[in-house]
């Protein structure tokens, strides 16, 4: 019996050609979208689950009960006093997570100058991590509890050293902390990608134990219990009751620390540490819950219109099938027997779209991978229970769709049949014209989720910044600060000025679109009000140039003299506010700020209030900003003319190599950085805007199907009309205009739904456009006219045909 | 073999009923081969379809081998006439997807019998048509009475005591059409297949042995030949 179906249903896949393409393209790629989505989701869930004992990890924050978030920056001495307390405690270890970045030195022979490398993901941690964190290792045996050892990761051992081997070589890091010599214990192979801690070098902590290796920073002593800067993960021992430690740890860091009064210790497990497991979730994490949610949302969204597609297309056939079900059961068939026979079409039908979709995803993979800049592939299907997900999800759409297209195309009373299928009625209409709602409904919500993205993202890219970010080059600056550093930053600065092509040059220690130097507290007036030291500051450290490059404008007073900058803002106690900081402290205006005294620890003097400009992207509100002055060398931007960019930057290169030797030359393009920020937006636009084009695509060839199929059935009717004297345009109505009136309706449901979830999408940006009207009829037009678009290919060709044979046929 | 007595069927049309059969009462016996005239709308078919209970009348009595077809349940009338009845159309209503042998085949596969007997009767039965050539071929690449001659094939396939016609030459040409009777006379003589066709034709209606003539719903005149 089943080979029988299965001939019969491939045989009929071959008869109705167009309505199996169709069919089978719907189902393919929304197959195929859902796979790749559910890679995504397998992706981002699998994350720091490749340890062993990843189950008993966890990173400890402390709260303090007032904060939403709380602090996962831990004194670096306090892991081994909690582990002394706290025998549940198999192991910790630490992370000074990118501590230790700037640049590394690699000598291949003792006396050469050596390769200098700009290296940001350079870690400190403590010697057992490479062991606690399952991280495999390639060459040594990666322990770091000496000072001055260091390992590194596979790709940059390449990097390095090439071929050779790289145990027991000898690298400079040259850091904040100075300039130190590390030698290398093992090389481990490259972080997986499913992890949230990374680095390309780790150092040893112990290092840091020696005032001589750091500099100066002494906030940094691994055994100091003030300031905080590690994050702290603890393996517990299995079976121990989460919530009972955590309260114990609660009261023991009470004691260890002085000022932990009314602090509270939580314990994240280290895999929730990229996705959190619920939306209230109220620790931090690194992956985000809400672009899953979203992504399967859409995911499922596309796969449920394939899906109605298919059911839609296949009910309107049945009538050409009618007969064969009739006749079926004239020579004996039962009901269920003429269902499975049609289930088996539709299994089939399924299998096929299903081998196309994985087809499909192997071609886009790439493309896909490229966009979302991670490494997917069908692989991590099978990691964990997405693999059922899946499974379950395209068998429960094949099973639904298919029995209720069996039982419609099994219904058909065989008298009725045999007497002639033109007097046959189509049950489940209204169904149908549900289901074709539902798809254009979904398909708009996604047209005007998109249109309001970009229109967000054109905003926040196009507002006025207050700042030009236009033909600027940032460059990089030294990474070792020390007293003849600041002369040769005062040269380069003066020998790039005198290049014909820049027009002004800048030094600060940020710069927009990228951070500021740190925030600060405890800032008020001479005579503060109530709470005001609790209010918090951005704080820039930039020379008297930077305001002149960027265009930034006074309001009051002036930029900093250059002695100022010689002398530091430490000793010169000058600052220059904008103007939401002057607000803030609690002057009237800019002009009442002028020359005022205002307090930090000791008194620095305003000497200028400039406007407020955008120093971050518009997801945020201007902050308070306090300038202070200094001979600034963490980036210098170069304000210059467009043309022979490259030959100049390289003109840059020059001088800059030649004042600071062994320092890589990195520069960037402002305009280039600052729109860095609006990544997610631009992503989310992309994402929105291919399923909203899928979606649109899938719903229109449904259309298409089902107006073809009217226009097969109306054949008499229409060619009755012409007869009468009907043209073509009354032809084409008669067609179009049932379905247009279903997309005029999934508009007026989209609408308000899209409207709802948008505004509640715009709530995040400090900066934002609202919803016009105009989204909506354009949302709608664009529905509309693809609809009509769709459903006047089948209605012209019907229009035109001969009446004498269609009535002749009759 | 089927008894039928005060068969109607109505339909309601506003207060008043609109009669397609009329109180008929009828007699086959077993090995009778009787034809069914009239003019267009006497209820010809109707009462064809009522005796192969692929339609219920709005009254009556209705027997079929002993038992009282209008007492049964849908499942069991299905059985019933699965088992006994096969039926000859004038559209041949063959399977356009499925070719000569495997339309033959279906009404077996229904039956639940299996494989190896399957095609032993279907090789059968082509054999004795004449038509093993053609076995391959689908429904729209063969001539009408070709055609016709597999929807009869089918229909004896299972081994019916009683075969239903409805106007089995109606689409065929007169020398088809003969040939096709001829068919249905020997299978009636030699094999006692009962026989009971739709038609138009005078001539064809003589092949019987009884012709029954159908007025408004009314039987109006008994012929035995």
């Amino acid at each position: 019996m089943l080979s029988t179906h299965l001939k019969i249903a491939t045989r009929n896949l071959r008869r109705n050609f167009t309505f199996s393409v169709i069919n089978i393209a719907g189902l393919a790629l929304g197959i195929g979208i859902f796979l790749l989505i559910a890679e995504y989701v397998s992706f981002e869930w699998g994350f720091n689950r490749f340890a062993s004992n990843y189950k008993n990890i966890y990173r400890a924050s402390f709260f303090n009960g007032k904060e939403e978030k709380g602090d996962y920056y831990l004194p670096p001495g306090y892991a081994a006093a909690l582990k002394e307390k706290l025998p549940a405690i198999e192991a910790y270890t630490r992370i000074g997570e990118n501590l230790g970045g700037g640049v590394a030195v690699v000598h291949q022979q003792k006396a050469d100058a050596g390769q200098a490398y700009r290296e940001g993901n350079v870690s400190f941690v403590d010697g057992n991590f490479l062991q606690f964190f399952g991280w495999k290792l390639k060459e040594g045996n990666g322990v770091l509890n000496a000072a001055q050892t260091a390992a590194i990761s596979a790709s940059t051992a390449k990097k390095y050293f090439g071929l050779n081997p790289a145990v027991g070589k000898i690298i400079e890091i040259k850091n904040q902390f100075g300039s130190t010599l590390y030698t290398i214990t093992g090389v481990y192979e490259d972080v997986p990608a499913q992890s949230d801690i990374k680095a390309d070098v780790l150092l040893s902590f112990k290092t840091l134990e020696n005032p001589a290796f750091r500099n100066g920073n002494d906030w940094a002593d691994p055994v100091k219990l003030e300031s905080g800067y590690t994050y702290n993960f603890f393996q517990i021992r299995p079976g121990t009751d989460q919530a009972a430690f955590a309260k114990l740890a609660t009261q023991v860091t009470r004691q260890i620390l002085p000022d932990a009064k009314g602090l509270k210790v939580e314990l994240q497990p280290l895999k929730d540490i990229h996705l959190a497991p619920s939306f209230n979730y109220h620790f931090q994490t690194y992956g985000s819950l809400i672009y899953v949610v979203s992504f399967l949302a859409i995911a499922i969204l596309i796969t449920v219109i394939a899906w109605l597609n298919y059911i839609n297309l296949s009910t309107v056939q049945a009538l050409s099938r009618a007969k064969e079900s009739g006749v079926r059961k004239v020579l004996g068939a039962t009901r269920s027997q003429i269902i499975i026979q049609f289930l088996t079409e539709t299994v089939v039908l399924t299998v096929i779209s299903l081998l196309i979709s994985v087809a499909f995803v192997t071609l886009v993979q790439p493309y896909f991978n490229t966009f979302l800049e991670k490494p997917l592939s069908l692989k991590l299907l099978f990691d964990n229970w997405i693999c059922a997900g899946v499974c379950l999800v395209v068998i429960a759409g094949c099973l639904f769709s298919g029995i209720y297209v069996a039982t419609i195309l099994s219904a058909f009373s065989p008298l009725k049949t045999i007497r002639g299928v033109a007097n046959l009625k189509l049950g489940g209409v209204s169904i149908r014209k549900v289901l074709v709602v539902f798809q254009f409904t979904a398909s708009v919500i996604l047209i005007i989720t998109t249109i309001t993205l970009y229109r967000q993202l054109r905003y926040m890219q196009t507002q006025d910044l207050g700042l030009s970010l236009k033909q600027k080059v940032v460059i990089t600056g030294p990474s070792v600060i020390n007293s003849s550093g600041i002369d040769q930053s005062v040269a380069f600065e003066n020998r790039v000025k005198q290049l014909p092509f820049v027009g002004k040059i800048a030094a600060s220690n940020n710069v927009p679109g990228q951070g500021y130097n740190f925030s600060a507290q405890g800032i008020t007036k001479l005579a503060p009000a109530a709470g005001d030291e609790k209010k918090s500051y951005s704080m820039l450290i930039v020379d008297n140039q930077y305001f002149d490059t960027y265009d930034i404008k006074f309001k009051e007073g002036r930029a900093f003299t250059p002695a100022m900058l010689i002398h530091g803002w430490p000793k010169t106690r000058k600052v220059i506010l904008n103007e939401s900081a002057a607000k803030q402290l609690g002057f009237a205006n800019a002009e009442q700020a002028l020359g005022q005294k205002i307090n930090w620890g000791k008194e620095f003097e305003v000497v200028g209030v400039i406007k407020d400009y955008h120093h971050l992207s518009l997801h945020q509100f201007i902050q308070p900003m306090i300038f202070l002055p200094a001979v600034a060398d963490g980036y210098f931007t170069i304000k210059m003319s467009a043309a022979d960019m490259q030959q100049h930057i390289n003109q840059i290169k020059k001088i800059y190599e030649e004042l600071f030797p062994g320092e890589p030359f990195t520069f960037s393009f402002l305009d280039e950085v600052f729109d860095k920020q609006y990544r997610t937006e631009q992503k989310m636009g992309s994402i929105f805007m291919s399923a909203a084009g899928i979606a649109v695509f899938i719903a229109a060839m449904g259309l298409f199907g089902l107006a073809a199929f009217t226009a097969k059935q109306k054949v008499k009717e229409i060619g009755i009309r012409k007869v009468l004297g009907a043209n073509v345009l009354h032809i084409v109505q008669l067609i179009s205009a049932d379905f247009i009136k279903l997309v005029l309706v999934s508009i007026v449901i989209a609408s308000p739904i899209a409207w709802f979830a948008m505004n509640k999408w715009l709530q995040q940006f400090a900066y934002r456009t609202g919803m016009s009207w105009w989204i909506f009829v354009a949302g709608g037009s664009l529905a509309v006219t693809i609809a009509t678009l769709t459903v006047m290919v089948q209605s012209l060709r019907a229009a035109s045909a001969n009446p004498v044979k269609s009535l002749r046929n009759e | 073999m089927l008894t039928l007595k005060n068969i109607s069927k109505y339909y309601q049309v506003g207060g008043s009923k609109n009669f397609v059969l009329n109180n008929i009462d009828l007699d086959v016996e077993e090995g009778e081969f009787v034809s069914i005239m009239g003019p267009s709308g006497s209820g010809k078919s109707t009462l064809l379809n009522i005796i192969g209970m692929l339609d219920q009348p709005s009254e009556g009595y209705h027997y079929f081998m002993g038992e009282g077809v209008h007492l049964l349940k849908e499942k069991q009338r299905t059985a019933l006439y699965k088992q006994y009845i096969g039926f000859v159309f004038q559209a041949y209503h063959l399977i356009d997807e499925l070719t000569v042998y495997e339309n033959i085949e279906t009404p077996l596969i229904y039956q639940n019998i299996k494989g190896g007997e399957r095609k032993a009767l279907v090789a059968d039965i082509l054999d004795r048509f004449n038509i093993v050539g053609k076995k391959d071929l689908f429904p729209s690449q063969l001539s009408g009475g070709q055609q016709q001659l597999v929807g009869i094939a089918r229909a004896l396939i299972s081994k019916p005591r009683l075969i239903l016609a409805d106007e089995p030459t109606g689409n065929l040409n007169s020398k088809q059409g003969e040939e096709i009777m001829e068919l249905f006379r020997k299978l009636n003589q030699e094999d006692n297949v009962t026989i009971i066709q739709v038609t138009h034709n005078e001539k064809n209606a003589e092949y019987g042995s009884r012709i029954i003539n159908l007025l408004d719903g009314k039987i109006e005149s008994i012929k035995n030949i």
